[in-house]
């Protein structure tokens, strides 16, 4: 059994990588086509809800370390963890909400308002820096997992 | 895998359906003011495959993923940036 699956670090290193390409190849509808993409979002629940089922702990912790005495850069990241969260909850439901192969398919039919198709083009739009200061905040975090993976895999 | 199964199906269940009252409230915006203003004033930002006039079919594939690239690349170089400076000035406000 691969090595990374014994590890909690490890295991989220090689989830959130598949969550970031699963995340830019559904934000690419121009690449993967609008059917392609839509049914894509609705896989990519799946590597979302992983990711949040591996930070679990640090779900549960992040109220009272809130109230607690933190650093600024920690406090900066948990409000930044949770805008990220909402936006990300906004651009899925918006998507939904202006589908027009999905639904059309499980003979849901809708009236696409412009209200949502503005909120999913900028929402989508807007995810994008935030995962960009999202990686920043975690990056001492990233180069020190991949320093360990690539040792791993230099030694086999 | 055994952190992923670690009392994975209570928690799905919580995060889903935090996440679904949560979108409930999120559907509600189409009820604010806001949102009526928008859908009078009308949306439009290009059919989403864009014109592509004259660009090689190729491209049509790889510049979605540059144009990623670059949103959240930049962001995460600027943000790595402004972090070193802040510990800089920290240490040279503490010495």
């Amino acid at each position: 059994m691969s090595d990374w699956m014994q590890n909690l670090q490890k295991t989220r290193y090689v989830m959130d990588t598949l969550l970031l390409v699963s995340f830019m190849i559904v934000s690419a509808p121009q690449a993967t086509g609008v059917p392609g993409h839509e049914w894509l979002s609705l896989l990519f629940i799946v590597p979302f809800a992983v990711h949040l089922l591996l930070h679990w702990d640090w779900i549960k912790q992040s109220a009272k370390r809130f109230s607690k005495k933190i650093t600024a850069k920690e406090r900066f990241s948990l409000v930044w963890n949770y805008l990220l969260y909402l936006m990300m909850l906004l651009a899925t439901v918006s998507g939904f909400l202006v589908s027009v192969a999905l639904l059309p398919t499980l003979n849901i039919e809708l009236h696409i308002q412009d209200f949502w198709s503005k909120i999913h083009h900028d929402s989508a739009t807007l995810i994008m820096p935030m995962i960009g200061v999202h990686l920043a905040l975690h990056w001492s975090w990233i180069v020190n997992l991949t320093k360990r993976m690539r040792a791993k895999r230099a030694k086999a | 895998m055994k952190y992923l199964q670690y009392h994975w199906k209570s928690r799905t269940f919580v995060v889903l359906a935090i996440s679904i009252v949560v979108s409930i409230l999120l559907i509600s915006l189409e009820l604010t003011d806001w949102a009526a203003q928008i859908n009078q004033q009308g949306y439009s930002h290009g059919s989403e495959g864009g014109d592509g006039k004259g660009i090689p079919s190729v491209l049509r594939y790889i510049l979605p993923f540059v144009k990623e690239l670059v949103l959240i690349g930049v962001p995460l170089l600027l943000s790595l940036l402004l972090m070193k400076v802040l510990r800089w000035l920290r240490r040279a406000k503490k010495a």
